[in-house]
């Protein structure tokens, strides 16, 4: 099971005041508590923020510790690296350990455009519901003279945040100052390095993935990051960045073949990698080219050996760019799992119909929203186009067709 | 897009040409190649689908020394006793010797033709492994491959554009004169920019681009309608006369407070809750004297 909160003793005492509640525990254990966790409000679960709040929120508040998330990269694996750039950074800030894996790039080179963190802004992000304080209250009374109850409500709750100073903003257009990132240790695994030496026929597992899983091993033993072992030093919490798993360039033919040879080797990564995590004190993002993947099996049984999973979709290069519904936003996000940790239901979110958009100092994602359909000529757009987006209940009246309207 | 990637792509470059059975992609392979040649740089071909003469058929001059045909075509799975270059000799250190042969200043560009061809006798994750490898080595500036899409699987195909910084893809045109490509180009930085060209090749081998393609995808959204004017055509009036909307505006709504109570009301948010009562007059009623409101 995840890292359960009695592991760590008091909660940590930098948070905010915003945070949801003030009830402090009062324990005699000596535990100390380890910088930028904090407990699960709904299962008491430690979480970690994955450096995107957006995402914190739609994960029920964090990473919980001991736990996968699997992101399924867009097309060209622009903004899947953005997220996983950003679970890094993130880990440089909280001063954890980094753990960082790569076949194409040299995990030297994806720490050197990390993104710079906006220190002086740490300050709580206003959730939308606050109502903005104006100063100048004649006009903001005179706008809505008879619903004037209403006026300092954003039209549509569309921005996901939660209020709590657990996550960081970062700064994309700025990388991060190499003395910052200097502070955090690294471990890096760069499989050109590894020899590959031939395994024993009978295993399932591939070279390249046994030895990552052998390298993890080791990390995770020597710099005391088990759950077993003494907890006398310091915690520190281990977060591990696995870059592309599953394309050709790990030696594993599940992107290349519809039918691959080893179609075991992945799943029986992911079942040790899964245990592993179980075990120890370390929190992991795999991404992995899904839209390579044909078999659209084995894609399932991947995704339900991860604890979490989300899957992008980017709307460059395909017929969704010109939809002007899509206009403001990047891409759409799926939510294909969400965890059960040590419970029967899991909370799932709200809304189905997420889309993600990376601003430069925000990576938001919101809900899909269409706006209400007022005038009664204007020509629906067909259903073919609206596949994905959030489909308002005027659209009865149109019924599937392009421009027909129904006269009563 | 398409000069400037006919000018030179930037070391480390890996671009990819896919065609298909129904437009052949090599025309602009000897294109790029052409172009390589007048840039002085020096070019090594692995030919495995065409012979060394059909390749080299319209590159003329003195820049055909610097071409260097590895004759894959005559014997690619080393039957003989003798082959010259076989598919398995596809590995980095075999390409680095073979490069490294000739000696010239500048590293070299590396054309595979084709790349399908070794797909179909190696294993796709060796391939990219080996072509990932040669363009982190330094031995080889630019790779350019020919890829048929309609050969493989779509995984395979997927994986090996995955690896390409730039890719075009080729078609018959419609017009029956040009050929569309479609071309996707990544630039170190992560930016991808995608374009789409009508070209022709001449008979010296330099490629004129004609045109963007007309947009056959859904129609363009009409300019907006005039909405209609909801008050017109009816049988009763729904328009306000300037008089009767300043009365209109005059009138004291019902809930309307005092300024000061609707700011309070605005901002006692978050969380708490706070009753406001403005004494109305019929609380005024004084249990002990029940005639107070007696007007006697």
């Amino acid at each position: 099971m995840a890292a359960p909160m009695s592991a760590v003793g008091k909660p940590s005492a930098e948070r905010s005041p915003f945070n949801t509640t003030s009830f402090q525990k009062k324990t005699r254990t000596k535990l100390i508590s380890i910088p930028g966790t904090r407990p699960s409000v709904q299962n008491g679960q430690l979480l970690v923020s994955t450096g995107v709040t957006s995402l914190d929120y739609l994960l029920g508040g964090g990473l919980a510790v001991g736990t996968v998330l699997l992101i399924e990269e867009d097309r060209y694996d622009s903004y899947s690296r953005m997220i996983l750039k950003y679970f890094l950074a993130e880990g440089v800030v909280c001063r954890h350990e980094l753990f960082v894996a790569a076949a194409q790039d040299n995990p030297d080179d994806i720490l050197q455009e990390l993104p710079a963190p906006i220190l002086d802004d740490i300050a709580i992000h206003k959730p939308v519901e606050q109502p903005r304080l104006s100063c100048e209250p004649q006009d903001s009374l005179d706008a809505m003279k008879i619903a004037w109850r209403y006026q300092n409500l954003p039209k549509v709750q569309s921005a996901l945040a939660s209020s709590s100073r657990f996550g960081h903003y970062y700064d994309v257009s700025k990388t991060m100052e190499p003395e910052i990132r200097q502070a955090a240790k690294c471990h890096h695994f760069y499989l050109p390095e590894h020899p590959t030496q031939s395994s024993p026929a009978h295993s399932t597992m591939l070279e390249s993935y046994s030895a990552l899983l052998k390298s993890l091993q080791e990390v995770i033993n020597r710099e005391g990051f088990d759950v077993a072992a003494p907890m006398s030093k310091s915690r520190n919490i281990l977060r591990i960045g696995l870059h592309s798993l599953g394309s050709a360039l790990w030696g594993d033919d599940l992107s290349c073949h519809d039918n691959p040879k080893n179609g075991h080797a992945l799943t029986t990564f992911l079942y040790g990698l899964r245990a592993l995590l179980r075990s120890s004190l370390s929190v992991a993002v795999v991404t992995l080219p899904s839209h390579l993947i044909q078999d659209r099996a084995l894609m399932g049984s991947i995704t339900r050996l991860c604890d979490n999973a989300i899957a992008l979709e980017s709307f460059k290069g395909s017929e969704r760019e010109t939809n002007p519904l899509y206009k403001d936003y990047h891409g759409l996000l799926h939510v294909r799992q969400v965890p059960h940790l040590n419970c029967l239901a899991s909370k799932l979110p709200d809304h189905k119909d997420l889309a993600f958009k990376l601003k430069r100092k925000q990576f938001s994602i919101e809900r899909l929203h269409l706006p209400p359909d007022l005038s009664e000529t204007v020509s629906r757009v067909s259903r073919g186009e609206l596949a994905g987006a959030a489909t308002v209940a005027s659209a009865c009246g149109s019924g599937s067709s392009g421009n027909k309207h129904l006269d009563f | 897009m398409l000069p400037e990637l006919l000018q030179g792509t930037d070391a480390g470059g890996f671009l990819i040409i896919q065609d298909s059975a129904s437009y052949s992609g090599r025309h602009l392979l000897k294109s790029f190649i052409n172009a390589a040649l007048n840039r002085e740089e020096a070019v090594h071909v692995l030919g495995f689908e065409v012979s060394e003469e059909e390749l080299k058929d319209g590159l003329k001059g003195s820049p055909v020394q610097r071409l260097h045909f590895h004759n894959a075509y005559s014997d690619p799975l080393g039957w003989t006793d003798q082959p010259a270059f076989t598919v398995h000799q596809f590995r980095l250190e075999e390409l680095t010797r073979l490069v490294k042969q000739t000696s010239h200043p500048k590293p070299a560009t590396l054309v595979i033709d084709s790349l399908s061809w070794i797909l179909r006798h190696l294993s796709p994750p060796a391939v990219c492994k080996t072509l990932q490898q040669l363009r982190k080595g330094g031995s080889v500036r630019a790779i350019i491959g020919l890829l048929h899409a309609d050969m493989h699987q779509r995984g395979t195909v997927g994986s090996v554009c995955h690896l390409a910084t730039s890719v075009i893809t080729v078609a018959p045109g419609m017009k029956g004169d040009g050929a569309v490509a479609k071309i996707t180009k990544r630039s170190k930085s992560g930016k991808v920019v995608l374009d789409e060209v009508i070209f022709s090749i001449k008979d010296d081998l330099t490629v004129v681009v004609q045109s963007k393609p007309s947009q056959l995808g859904p129609k363009q959204i009409d300019p907006e309608e005039q909405e209609t004017d909801p008050t017109a055509n009816l049988t009763f009036n729904l328009r306000l006369s300037n008089t009767e909307r300043e009365a209109k505006e005059k009138l004291a709504l019902p809930f309307v407070f005092s300024k000061e109570k609707k700011i309070a009301l605005l901002h006692s948010s978050p969380g708490s809750g706070r009753i406001l009562y403005e004494p109305d007059a019929n609380d005024d009623y004084d249990q002990e004297d029940p005639d107070d409101d007696l007007d006697v």
